[in-house]
């Protein structure tokens, strides 16, 4: 198992380094990259000047060096637009990302693994067809209609919550005005994350009901109770783990739009700042932040499902 | 009856009758068509001009003369929603394209050749998978700007790499084949093997892939252009169409309503009829 946990280890700090290198050339190789900037009213001295500044005058694998070597150590850079440190802004924004996309991932698992269930329970009867028609409509409707949707009906309509922020500003901290903020935008994102864990959840319920072992169960006259919740339910929620993963990508892209619609003062929000304002400090430190994130929820849920899967970590 | 009894059942019934197992499926197709030929022909025969601006009736309520009523500018709603759905639709469509096309030539390559091709080409994948989709977009319209072609380009980068997976898994399994031998033995190319013998074996799958990646490219097009960094205006498309409406919320909430419909219904169609052509061609896994 250590050696296992060691190679994933090494395989995460490998991807990390090549998105780094990805989004930072990709940003420095395009035409009208970053030294486009600065202003072209200057005059040829004073765009020198600032290029040095800002270190652009050396070449790209130069820069990249540096830019790394500063990385590794918590220094992202400055933003061009704001004057702070790119580190301090991503430290300022990432807890109400957190906040936002762990309350959408628990409900959007909650729920999602109890439709999967009811689908499976009812398999091609009404109740199934309704779950699966639910999810067609959650991997259709774009998320930030939805936002727009809700805000019109919860909150200009009925008036029961707000339409934005993360909390009312000037009033002392309350938990319920937290929750009452939360509320809209994290039903939203979970509703959209949903369809692939019903989706996930169906099929490996469907495929261990089938499986020997569980007919062994029954047949040892067991529970119907006791062999859903022992032997289908703990072996069905193996697959359900495997694509946490991908749900933190969906997750992460989601939240950029959420975030805009109902203004989350999150890393969504500024990343769309920094794109809007050609920021590349930012917006490099906050993809990378972002690849982080998910390069960490996949090594932990490879762990654990090495954990519970022995086939893997010996395979 | 006789005679079609007696007759060789030819091998294209059997396509047939599992495409007639599926009416949503079909339904889906027919909502598609109906769309593309409303956005094509469409703002030909409405007769209202998307981009006409009349400030006297801003805002105005659907009736005979504007169907869904008018925008804050007083220009048609439903001229809008075609004009844009043409954009929409073209953008999803194109960038499926890109998708499509770099998705196959990666995991062909890297399928067909193995080694260090392989090695260095999936592992470029892995990192595409790792960044979250819209981020990798935010980089690429912050780097490039957003020039139609561009948003094009960059929204087909987004699901370009789940392509390249499924075509690398189908193309290393065949590498070794006795059929791909037996085209080397009779001295064909690599490329020639490649494209006619191991290519159609992907293509069920790559036709469902880029089916669902229409859909895709729809929602994320939208959601840029919503963003405001997507299709600049004068161009509309229905994402950009949102973001005026939001605006608007409190006078006119129906302006953020249709344009979310057609997204959605769009949307729904490709989702469907890739999931109906999942089951019609590829019945190996339900």
């Amino acid at each position: 198992m250590t050696a296992y946990i060691i190679r994933r280890l090494m395989q995460g700090v490998v991807v990390l380094f090549l998105i780094s290198a990805v989004t930072f050339f990709l940003i420095n190789l395009a035409p009208g990259g970053p030294s486009s900037a600065v202003s072209f009213q200057s005059t040829a001295a004073e765009r020198e000047a600032v290029l040095k500044q800002y270190g652009l005058d050396k070449p790209v694998m130069v820069r990249y060096v540096d830019w790394l070597s500063q990385a590794v150590r918590g220094n992202l850079g400055t933003s061009l637009n704001q004057g702070l440190p790119v580190a301090r802004l991503l430290a300022q924004r990432a807890g109400a990302t957190l906040e936002l996309g762990l309350t959408a991932l628990f409900l959007a698992t909650l729920g999602g693994v109890l439709l999967g269930i009811v689908a499976a329970g009812f398999r091609n009867r009404w109740p199934d067809h309704v779950v699966s028609a639910l999810s067609a409509l959650g991997m259709a409707i774009p998320g930030f209609w939805l936002g727009i949707v809700v805000i019109i009906v919860f909150a200009v309509h009925l008036g029961w919550l707000p339409t934005s922020g993360v909390f009312s500003v000037g009033k002392q901290f309350s938990l319920a005005d937290r929750l009452r903020h939360l509320a809209l935008p994290a039903g939203v994102l979970a509703f959209t994350l949903m369809p692939n864990i019903v989706r996930v959840t169906r099929s490996a319920l469907l495929e261990v009901t089938h499986s020997d072992y569980v007919r062994t169960a029954h047949a040892k006259g067991l529970l119907p109770r006791v062999v859903l919740l022992k032997h289908t339910f703990k072996n069905a929620l193996v697959p359900v783990l495997a694509i946490l993963g991908l749900v933190t990508t969906v997750l992460f892209s989601g939240s950029v739009v959420i975030e805009s619609v109902f203004g989350w003062a999150g890393l969504g929000r500024l990343a769309i700042e920094a794109a809007n304002g050609r920021d590349y400090p930012v917006i490099l430190g906050v993809t990378l932040l972002a690849g982080a994130f998910v390069v960490v929820v996949n090594l932990l849920v490879d762990l654990l499902y090495a954990a519970v899967d022995p086939r893997i970590r010996h395979g | 009856m006789a005679d079609v009894l007696a007759a060789p059942r030819p091998r294209r019934s059997r396509l047939v009758r599992r495409v007639a197992r599926h009416p949503i499926g079909i339904a889906a197709a027919a909502v598609i068509v109906v769309l593309l030929v409303m956005v094509t022909l469409g703002p030909v025969l409405y007769g209202q001009s998307p981009e006409t601006a009349n400030p006297a009736e801003s805002l105005a309520s659907p009736g005979a003369q504007h169907w869904l009523g008018t925008d804050e500018l007083g220009r048609d709603v439903f001229a809008r929603i075609l004009a844009g759905g043409r954009v929409s639709l073209a953008v999803g469509l194109l960038s499926m394209l890109v998708g499509l096309t770099l998705g196959t030539l990666v995991g062909g390559l890297s399928g067909y050749f193995g080694g260090r091709t392989e090695m260095l080409l999936m592992r470029t994948v892995d990192v595409f998978m790792a960044i979250p989709a819209f981020f990798l977009i935010l980089v690429i319209i912050t780097a490039f700007g957003n020039h139609p072609a561009t948003v094009i380009v960059t929204v087909g980068l987004g699901f370009w790499a789940q392509m390249a997976r499924v075509v690398h898994a189908e193309f290393s399994k065949y590498r070794n084949a006795e059929f791909v031998e037996a085209t080397h033995a009779l001295g064909a190319s690599h490329p020639r093997t490649m494209t006619l013998h191991i290519l159609p074996q992907v293509v069920p799958q790559a036709i469902v892939l880029a089916t669902l990646g229409v859909g895709w490219s729809i929602l994320s097009e939208a959601a840029l252009s919503y963003l405001g960094l997507g299709i600049q205006p004068p161009l509309a498309s229905w994402g950009s169409m949102l973001q005026n409406a939001q605006a608007y919320l409190w006078a006119k909430p129906m302006l953020a309503i249709y344009p979310g419909l057609f997204i959605a219904l769009t949307v729904l169609a490709f989702n469907t009829l890739g999931n109906a052509l999942r089951d019609v061609l590829d019945p190996r896994d339900v």
